[in-house]
């Protein structure tokens, strides 16, 4: 199976999503970003649109699913279930915020909110844990997911408050930012150090060859596992995921948060944050799948 | 209901990839893609040999679905296209797959494929529509070493069946086809311990791989 681009979309969305919702949950909890509403509910319901465009690019019967989701434990299916609540609850803030003689949604709205923004990125991460492909079966994987959703959704609400002048949400959005960064980046050198201790995990034939593919060269489990921190995406994932995807957003809303950047340049600043985040998650994202759909359990390449 | 799978033994089985080509003819599988794959294991050298041939062993593995147990790919199909069958294998109702392909992720073995031109996922069907008019998936029936015996895992492993030559020379092909052999009476002496399965991630395969001692089951 090769690189499901589709898929990769679809994680990063859904993390987008819940990552801007989640940061309004917790600007309305401190009494921030009453500006902000509006703009929040759009862009998480936009970012959830795109996220499930993207899976129809990926799906190849997908009218199918009019059918019916009959197996309800799947991953997929759950899945599916917390994208409709998280719909459903960025629909309720936005008709409560509307309601609201202050034009502020609820505390319980946003404390909703947060909830289900981190239940969304957990669940898209858990539907991928397969005992099939050993680098994604841990719980590191919607943790990571989890913690990107943070980072991201506090760059995206610094751009947010950037664009609508709330000044007041700044400092809570970068410092946000600043920690979903950092804890983007830990994670992801833990999960990439675990990846690398994992070989016992698979099935070491040593030598064999298959017939029909005569021109793939068998591997050695190590080449599998050791290939991000050490090996061949060695360079992708220090430089794409640690420093650009990382350390530079961090650094970024440190110096927002700790006020060195002059109010008009906020917006600025933040973009560029944003932009290094995202081209950081998606490298992961694709090193993740580089690791893992080329590996059986047994075989060292893809039978198919 | 009954319980069906294969046991090849690797003693006898020559790599022809009889078993493969016959698949691919009788199930219409695509240029590309296999329900079953011949691979080799090995030359690996014999433990406390010089190394170097003729101190080797090795032996040909027939990697198809295992029509597992507790098929993971079961429980990652959102539709339940993929199910266990009354007859203990695993099918794919192609009318309410959606093509997610979560299931050719999930199953440990990389037998699954995505059928580019229908949209949904394929993969070995131990014949089915053979073995419900009484006859064994086709794989077994071209064997060309006789190494495969399909049956029901209920009745015994050594009640598993191949086609063997009828006794009258000159025989309707009818009647050739319906003669067989059963494992226990055909095959070199075995015990539990010679029967191996593919790697087991909890999915528990059913297929079997007879391989005496003497030659390394690798895993």
């Amino acid at each position: 199976m090769e690189i499901q681009w589709p898929l990769i979309l679809f994680t990063f969305f859904n993390c987008l999503a819940a990552g801007v919702f989640f940061m309004q949950g917790l600007l309305t909890l401190t009494g921030k970003g009453k500006k902000m509403q509006n703009a929040s509910c759009v862009i998480a319901i936009v970012a959830l649109a795109v996220g499930g465009l993207s899976v129809f690019f990926h799906l190849q019967n997908p009218l199918r699913m009019l059918n019916g989701f009959g197996h309800i434990t799947s991953g997929i299916t759950i899945e599916l279930i917390f994208v409709i609540i998280f719909a459903l609850a960025v629909i309720l803030y936005f008709l409560m915020a509307r309601r609201s003689e202050e034009g502020v949604a609820p505390k319980w709205c946003a404390v909703l909110a947060v909830i289900v923004s981190v239940a969304l990125p957990f669940v898209t991460g858990e539907s991928y844990l397969m005992a099939a492909i050993p680098v994604w079966n841990t719980m590191l994987l919607p943790l990571y997911y989890v913690v990107a959703m943070v980072g991201l959704g506090g760059f995206a609400a610094l751009i947010i408050a950037g664009a609508v002048k709330e000044e007041d949400a700044v400092k809570l959005s970068a410092m946000v930012a600043l920690i979903g960064a950092l804890a983007t980046v830990l994670v992801s050198i833990i999960y990439a150090v675990m990846i690398s201790g994992m070989g016992d995990q698979y099935t070491d034939m040593e030598f064999y060859f298959d017939p029909t593919l005569p021109d793939v060269a068998m591997r050695e489990v190590t080449e599998v596992t050791g290939a991000i921190l050490t090996g061949r995406l060695a360079v992708a994932f220090w430089l794409g995921n640690v420093v650009v995807g990382g350390l530079i957003p961090a650094v970024l809303a440190y110096l927002v948060m700790a006020g060195k950047i002059s109010a008009y340049k906020v917006l600025l600043v933040a973009v560029v944050g944003f932009v290094c985040l995202v081209i950081g998650t998606i490298v992961w994202r694709v090193l993740l799948y580089e690791v893992a759909v080329n590996a059986l359990i047994q075989f060292q390449w893809a039978l198919n | 209901m009954s319980n069906y799978a294969i046991i090849t033994d690797l003693n006898r089985c020559t790599g022809c990839l009889a078993c493969t080509v016959a698949c691919k003819a009788i199930n219409g599988v695509d240029v590309g893609n296999f329900w079953i794959k011949t691979l080799r294991v090995g030359p690996h050298p014999i433990e406390g040999g010089s190394g170097t041939y003729p101190d080797v062993e090795m032996y040909f593995l027939p990697v198809q679905c295992q029509h597992c147990e507790n098929p993971e790919c079961v429980k990652v199909c959102p539709t339940e296209a993929s199910h266990i069958a009354e007859d203990g294998t695993i099918q794919i109702d192609k009318d309410k797959c959606i093509g997610c392909q979560f299931c050719a992720m999930a199953c440990p073995y990389g037998v699954r494929y995505l059928n580019q031109v229908e949209g949904v996922v394929e993969k070995c069907t131990l014949c089915e529509q053979r073995t419900s008019q009484g006859e064994l998936p086709q794989c077994v029936a071209q064997c060309g070493a006789r190494a495969r015996f399909f049956g029901d895992l209920d009745e015994g492993v050594e009640n598993f069946e191949a086609p063997a030559h009828p006794d009258t020379p000159g025989c309707q092909y009818d009647e050739m086809t319906k003669t067989r052999v059963k494992l226990k009476d055909y095959v070199e002496a075995y015990t539990e311990n010679d029967i191996h399965h593919l790697t087991n991630k909890g999915n528990d395969p059913k297929l079997m791989y007879l391989l005496r001692e003497g030659r390394k089951w690798r895993e």
